[in-house]
């Protein structure tokens, strides 16, 4: 039977700020489990601390709120003792580029089959909107007493050079693009990074709705110029294979550094980076234990054991007291 | 050692620089003696360096079962001078100091120690350019020394240089075999011991036990970041991932750790990590979210002496302090501290159980000097034990289920929630790090704070407090060696417990009145039987590796036991049985000169 959006969605009160754009990525989020089509009790959806960390109670799923910026950490131990759980790692741009950069970074070593999806919007919202690791040198977003005296990260730049086998941006207002984005990172074989525009409208009055909306920017006939534009539609392939020679993958990666630069009047959204056939961990751990994947940690001790199940005196002679053989 | 059973035990000490090979060398000697019948307990005076400087390695051996490090040195065998140097005033008399003139000047020697002069250097030169054998030359003397069959030497050269080209071993044993020919000629054995050679015993460390016990326990999750002592750990969960289905993961921090652990156990896998005290720090807030969402995890702390980067490679059961107050605010915890490789073995089970059972962090304290830094036999290991996953279900049963959400934080009489992992149809939950309701849903937000919703909050943090009542019942009470009534009783924990068993020999056959209470489960405590147990003891006197006696204090404030008469070693060096000894007799002749 096919999935319906209600399916998906919980009938607990919503707290986010009106205009948030969280609302955003829980739709499209939930949009896309339901088209996908995926047995929900298999789906765990895992969150930091912050505005975001609450869509694991609005979304129908088995769901842990863990720590501030220890979402990934947590999600990779879950997925590696199931490997058959469709994981979604959700964060915050202070939970995940911040707090959480070391494991951000580390994950991508991995690229354990899964999705990380992060809500990007420049501040710290939930404690009152300090700059966050993505906003820009001398921006100074509405709490600031003073313009941003740090720089700013790139996150497509980082995921790439971790190794992240999936690197895309949507933003939280295209909700079909973002939707679709979310479709093909689930869909993806290895570790996706969603970075997703996001405006908070309590916080950031610099990158508002209305300024992706490019309300502010006219064309002859008076519609707004949005600033976000999709670079797949533009052309861009993502695709990295392992068919490419060097150069040509070489050439791929500086278009990419190239995209995840422009700011300001063109903002790119899309698939910026996928690699196909880079091995998951998963991939790695069943190469060493070929049974991994049927006979995975969660598996091999199920409710109701009550004896001992791996005979390790056949270890080792070393283990038992016995007649020397000398 | 003529007040001894000097004809049942062994005391032995190998010294050298690291690279020397001293540790393949003394584990060598370690498994002569354990297939020779032999009770062994070891210890490796070890540097944080991989070259040079000094190291050693102790061994005790004795027809009993020991645990302890034994009563000074029998048999020095220093290939340095710097060995000599440091260790001599140890010899024990009727004892052998076997060394190599051109390495070694002897000078200020009891007459009474027995001085062996063997040129390990040029017989080890016979057999290779360098002298990198004289230590098996050594070997070979003090197997002549000990009067134990040299063919148990050769065996255990064998194992130890098995896979390399046969040559090595060869050679190994030829040199072996020149050496315990030449101290045969120039005396008879120092030892009249009865070997048995019908009977080998293994040896393990506790981090290699605890691993096992794990294993066997169903664990097949395992987490780690490198850090000495705990690092044997996940190295033999890493050389036997493949054969027993282990999913090691080498995490980037013992943030990531302590939180991809609690992931897999969440996801429902047997999960456990082990790390040294700096390590614990950093896992500290994950530990409480463990115990916030109720979800089972083991952690292991294999304490060496701090703070702070402190000496990595020397013990401390200094973490006491910091298993008790682990992270943010009041939360239920279990902490366990085997004494011994043994102990650690069959602590692994109770601790999964023990996780599972009450959805709560359980935390195993070793310490360097059982943990990495020595070797004991043990008996035969029983691996048929009790695997019970508490409360996690397949099915929710009726009252627990909305029709797909799952009660998962349901209030209980036991306060113990059925428990599911994902996947399971009609049991989704989420569980979640701030406070929440029987559902898991969120009081932290639009809630907190309204006066319907303070008695929720209250309840949900005294289930998990009162968890502890229900986990007492099954913590062990303190074992009791000696005479009861005895005037003086020794109070011990953890590892320190070896020593003072030790010493409560000697200190009988003196004629002293002392018994001693060993606790090896910490917390939390049975205070009532405790404080009733204790009510019997003598003058207490504490002994733990520790600057500000952290058990003692743990005893004050929960069975209101006050102790007033301390051994506290945090020199970074084990306890040795004279130690306890000699503190023990000076206690007496304070009491007595009082009485």
């Amino acid at each position: 039977m096919a999935l319906k959006l209600s399916d998906v969605r919980t009938d607990l009160f919503n707290d986010w700020c009106p205009g948030c754009g969280d609302f955003g990525i829980e739709a499209s989020l939930q949009m896309a489990l339901t088209e996908l089509g995926i047995d929900i009790n298999r789906v765990v959806l895992f969150s930091g601390i912050g505005c975001h960390g609450k869509i694991v109670h609005w979304t129908n799923t088995f769901g842990i709120h863990t720590l501030h910026g220890r979402t990934l950490a947590f999600a990779q131990g879950a997925k590696l003792a199931n490997p058959e759980l469709e994981v979604v790692a959700l964060g915050g741009d202070g939970d995940g580029y911040g707090i959480g950069a070391g494991h951000f970074v580390h994950a991508g070593r991995r690229n354990i089959d899964m999705t990380y999806i992060v809500h990007n919007n420049g501040v710290y919202g939930l404690t009152k909107g300090q700059a966050s690791p993505t906003q820009r040198l001398g921006e100074q977003t509405k709490s600031l007493p003073q313009p941003n005296i740090n720089n700013g990260i790139n996150p497509i730049i980082l995921a790439l050079s971790a190794g992240y086998t999936f690197i895309a941006r949507s933003y939280a207002f295209n909700t079909r693009h973002l939707k679709e984005t979310i479709k093909k990172a689930i869909a993806h074989k290895g570790l996706a990074l969603v970075d997703v525009l996001q405006p908070c409208p309590t916080y950031n009055d610099i990158e508002t709705k209305a300024w992706y909306d490019g309300e502010d920017r006219r064309d002859a006939s008076g519609r707004a110029v949005p600033r976000v534009y999709d670079v797949n539609m533009k052309g861009h392939d993502p695709l990295v294979s392992k068919e490419m020679d060097e150069d040509q993958v070489d050439k791929k990666i500086q278009h990419v550094f190239r995209l995840s630069k422009e700011w300001g009047d063109q903002i790119p959204i899309g698939i910026f980076y996928q690699e196909i056939g880079t091995p998951t961990f998963e991939d790695r751990i069943s190469a060493r234990i070929p049974s991994y994947l049927q006979n995975p940690p969660a598996k091999q001790i199920p409710p109701g054991t009550t004896k001992s199940t791996v005979e390790l005196e056949k270890l080792s002679s070393e283990l038992t007291v016995q007649a020397n053989n000398v | 050692m003529s007040e001894k059973d000097s004809d049942a035990e062994i005391t032995l000490r190998l010294g050298a620089a690291a690279g020397d090979g001293i540790q393949s060398a003394g584990e060598m000697i370690m498994k002569v003696l354990s297939r020779s019948g032999m009770h062994v307990t070891t210890y490796n005076g070890n540097q944080s360096l991989i070259r040079g400087g000094h190291v050693w390695f102790h061994v005790h051996a004795s027809t009993k079962k020991i645990y302890s490090l034994g009563y000074g040195i029998d048999f020095l065998i220093p290939l340095t001078q710097l060995s000599y140097d440091q260790h001599f005033e140890k010899l024990n008399q009727g004892g052998a100091v076997i060394y190599d003139p051109v390495a070694v000047k002897i000078h200020d020697l009891d007459p009474k120690v027995m001085q062996i002069s063997v040129p390990l250097a040029d017989i080890a030169l016979k057999y290779d350019k360098r002298p990198i054998m004289k230590n098996t030359v050594a070997l070979g003397s003090l197997c002549a020394a000990i009067g134990v069959d040299i063919n148990v030497l050769s065996k255990a050269i064998q194992d130890q240089f098995g896979r390399k080209e046969p040559a090595v071993a060869e050679n190994n044993i030829k040199a072996a075999m020149d050496g315990y020919e030449m101290v045969k000629k120039q005396t008879r054995p120092l030892k009249n011991i009865q070997y048995n050679y019908s009977v080998r015993r293994p040896a393990m460390t506790a981090d290699y036990a605890l691993a096992l016990g794990a294993v066997a326990a169903g664990c097949r999750f395992y987490a780690a970041y490198p850090m000495s002592p705990a690092s044997p750990i996940v190295h033999w969960m890493a050389s036997h991932a493949k054969k027993l289905g282990i999913t090691v993961f080498l995490g980037e921090d013992e943030i990531s750790v302590m939180n991809a652990t609690i992931g897999a156990s969440y996801a429902g896998a047997r999960a456990m990590c082990a790390t040294s005290g700096g390590g614990f720090a950093l896992m500290q807030e994950a530990i409480g979210e463990a115990a916030m969402t109720e979800t089972p995890v083991v952690v292991v702390d294999v304490m060496r002496a701090g703070p702070s980067t402190g000496l990595p490679t020397k013990t401390s059961q200094g973490d006491l302090n910091m298993m008790l107050g682990i992270s943010q605010d009041d939360f239920p915890r279990v902490i366990l501290a085997p004494r011994n490789p043994e102990e650690s073995f069959y602590t692994a089970p109770r601790a999964f159980n023990l996780a599972e059972r009450y959805q709560v962090p359980v935390i195993i304290l070793l310490d360097f000097a059982i943990g990495d830094g020595g070797y004991s036999t043990v008996d035969n290991l029983n691996f048929a034990f009790e695997i019970d996953r508490g409360k996690l279900l397949s099915t929710p049963p009726p009252a627990y289920t909305n029709g797909y959400w799952f009660k998962r934080f349901a209030i209980t009489d036991d306060n113990i929630s059925p428990r599911s992992i994902p996947g399971t149809p009609d049991m989704m939950f989420v569980a979640k790090t701030d406070e929440h309701d029987e559902w898991g849903h969120d009081l932290s937000d639009v809630l907190a704070g309204l006066k319907e919703y303070l008695p929720i909050r209250r309840r949900m943090h005294e289930k998990r407090m009162k968890k502890l009542e229900e986990i007492k019942k099954e913590m062990k009470l303190p074992e009791i060696y000696g005479p009861s009534g005895a005037d003086i009783s020794i109070i011990t924990w953890g590892s320190s417990s070896n020593a003072v068993r030790e010493a409560l020999h000697e200190l009988h056959k003196k004629g002293v009145s002392v018994n001693s209470f060993e606790f090896s489960d910490i917390y939390p405590m049975q205070e009532d039987e405790v404080r009733k147990i204790l009510s019997t003891a003598g003058i207490m006197v504490d002994v733990e590796v520790n600057y500000s006696a952290q058990f003692a204090k743990l005893l004050k404030r929960e069975a209101g036991v006050e102790i007033n008469n301390f051994f506290l070693k945090y020199d970074g060096e084990p306890i040795y049985p004279e130690e306890v000894e000699k503190h023990i007799l000076a206690t007496r002749k304070e009491v007595h000169a009082i009485a």
